[in-house]
């Protein structure tokens, strides 16, 4: 077993170097394919981030009556909070209101009226952060149903447009994803297929001398293997030196959304790791699997 | 007619090598090692390539195959290594029916059959001496039994001082005796040659037909495909004669052509 390792391991890495220009543009057709793929992956992740966002911007609210107390406000907030579809609950009190108000006003160069009212006129709200802004419904009838509430804002026209844009926006991603998948796999294991056709009569002969399935089919793999993670190493290489400057130069638009992406890049390594093996060893396989005997 | 043939002989166990280096007698011929019976062979196509043939070669036997293009001498071949089954019949090489061993024996049995082509197939990148050894990395020789086996064998066909050398470098002739150096390093029951001297001058012609008696007279079966009027008539060995995929003759000691 470990002198056939050793002599299919050797085989791959001495029929790499005697192709050597077939190998390297194996290994360079699998690295443009392995940056694409990984690219089109953060892609993905950083729209699926910027979409929970937009997700999260979906407020939920709801007046309180002025008659309502502390303590029946208080057992609202602690009732709407224990329902599964609310990230967050925040209670604002009339005089909160108003000083939002006031600060809105002067934010946009207003003269405040308020100084002329008798007294606050505004409602008291408890607004409501959906996880996700399906389940509108099931919050709203949760508020509605309080009597100490006096209305909920209805915002059915805007979560229904929030979510169809969503979701068209998250498949035509993922099918991107997908698409750009299915062209990496066809072009890196007929890549593959290239470098194994040129060895035709190499593996014609071992096939007439006798050597058996095993004998042929695994230097090939193994050098698949070769050039799917030396592609990977240096897609990641090049990933990982491309990463500062490019976020530097997006630096703009990622403060405006603080989007997390803590994982992604982990993510991408596992992703362009696995493609480079995975895609290297199958392309090997199916491609000597047409010379083996009959 | 038996169609398995007997077990093993006692004095077929010397190795072929020990033979070549006359450190062995070379076996009597006395059994089958080639065994055709009633084969057909119809390619998917629907061309039939072969018609009811029955042929016997015993050990030892040199036969020559001769017939023109397309009268099925490729297609007996391609029978005889198992590169394609036969569709009717039976194909028994050195004992085993061909279509009844499981797929992962089929290679064992190959190495019984050294085969030497028209356009000799070897891998321009290597060495003479690493063409030889590659048959026997390749069916996963232990590195110490490889340089010796390939020293012997390289000396039998006289190419010991050019075992350094690239295919390219050689002649015609010595790339052809290098094929049969690495036809012979597996110890073959059987050698098949398909118009091994087709790309070759009379005189290197000559030369390989000698090599190919020689290793015969070491009780080697040699079964040879070609269209050499002039080596056939003049060796007076047994002929086979193809023609439309069947056998219109089959003669000891005869020659190219029909003699009577």
């Amino acid at each position: 077993m470990i002198p056939f390792v050793a002599f299919s391991i050797g085989r791959a890495w001495q029929g790499f170097w005697r192709n050597a220009l077939m190998s390297l543009a194996a290994t360079l057709t699998m690295v443009l394919m392995l940056t694409l793929l990984a690219g089109f992956f953060i892609l993905q992740n950083v729209l699926l981030a910027s979409l929970s966002f937009v997700e999260q911007k979906v407020e939920v609210v709801a007046y309180v009556q002025t008659t309502a107390t502390d303590d029946q406000v208080q057992a609202l907030v602690d009732r709407i909070k224990a329902m599964p579809e609310t990230a967050s609950v925040e209670y604002v009190t009339r005089e909160q209101a108003l000083e939002k108000f006031r600060e809105a006003q002067q934010a946009q160069g207003r003269e405040d009226l308020t100084k002329y009212l008798e007294s606050n006129p505004l409602y008291g709200s408890v607004n409501v952060h959906l996880t996700h802004p399906q389940d509108l419904d099931a919050v709203t009838t949760a508020l509605r149903d309080d009597p100490i509430v006096r209305n909920v804002l209805n915002i059915q026209a805007l979560v229904d447009r929030v979510v169809t844009v969503t979701s068209i926006v998250r498949t035509a991603g993922l099918a991107m994803v997908a698409v750009v998948g299915v062209i990496v796999l066809f072009i890196i294991v007929n890549t593959i297929r290239l470098a194994v056709v040129a060895r035709a009569e190499e593996i014609e002969i071992m096939r007439l001398v006798g050597a058996s399935d095993a004998f042929i089919r695994w230097p090939f793999v193994f050098e698949g293997a070769l050039v799917g993670l030396l592609g990977a190493v240096i897609t990641l290489a090049l990933l990982t030196a491309g990463a500062e400057p490019l976020s530097q130069a997006a630096v703009g638009f990622f403060n405006v959304l603080p989007l997390q992406l803590g994982s992604v890049g982990r993510d991408t390594a596992v992703l362009v790791f696995a493609t480079g093996l995975g895609l290297g060893v199958l392309g090997s396989w199916v491609s000597v699997r047409t010379y083996l005997i009959r | 007619m038996t169609l398995t043939a007997a077990p093993s002989p006692p004095e077929a166990a010397a190795s072929l090598l020990d033979r070549l280096t006359g450190r062995a007698r070379a076996p009597r011929a006395e059994r089958a090692v080639v065994v055709l019976h009633d084969v057909t062979k119809r390619y998917p196509n629907g061309k039939e390539a072969l018609k009811d043939v029955d042929l016997v070669v015993p050990e030892g036997d040199f036969v020559f195959l001769v017939g023109p293009s397309g009268a099925g001498k490729s297609t007996l071949m391609k029978l005889l290594i198992r590169d394609e089954l036969a569709t009717k019949g039976v194909v028994v090489i050195d004992g085993a029916d061909l279509a009844r061993i499981p797929r992962r024996r089929v290679p064992k049995v190959r190495r019984k059959i050294g085969i030497v082509f028209q356009d000799f197939k070897l891998l321009p990148r290597k060495s003479v001496w690493e063409n030889v050894a590659f048959a026997l990395e390749v069916t996963g020789t232990p590195r110490r039994r490889i340089r010796p086996a390939v020293d012997s064998v390289l000396a039998v066909v006289g190419l010991t001082g050019q075992a350094q050398q690239l295919p390219t470098q050689l002649s015609g002739g010595e790339q052809q005796r290098t094929a049969i150096a690495r036809a012979l390093v597996h110890d073959p029951r059987i050698i098949i040659a398909d118009e091994p001297t087709g790309n070759l001058d009379p005189v290197i012609s000559w030369e390989i037909i000698q090599l190919l008696l020689r290793i015969n007279e070491l009780g080697v079966t040699i079964l040879m495909a070609t269209h050499d009027a002039e080596v056939v008539t003049a060796l007076r060995k047994r002929v086979v004669a193809l023609e439309d995929g069947r056998i219109i003759r089959d003669e000891m000691s005869a020659a190219y052509h029909r003699e009577d």
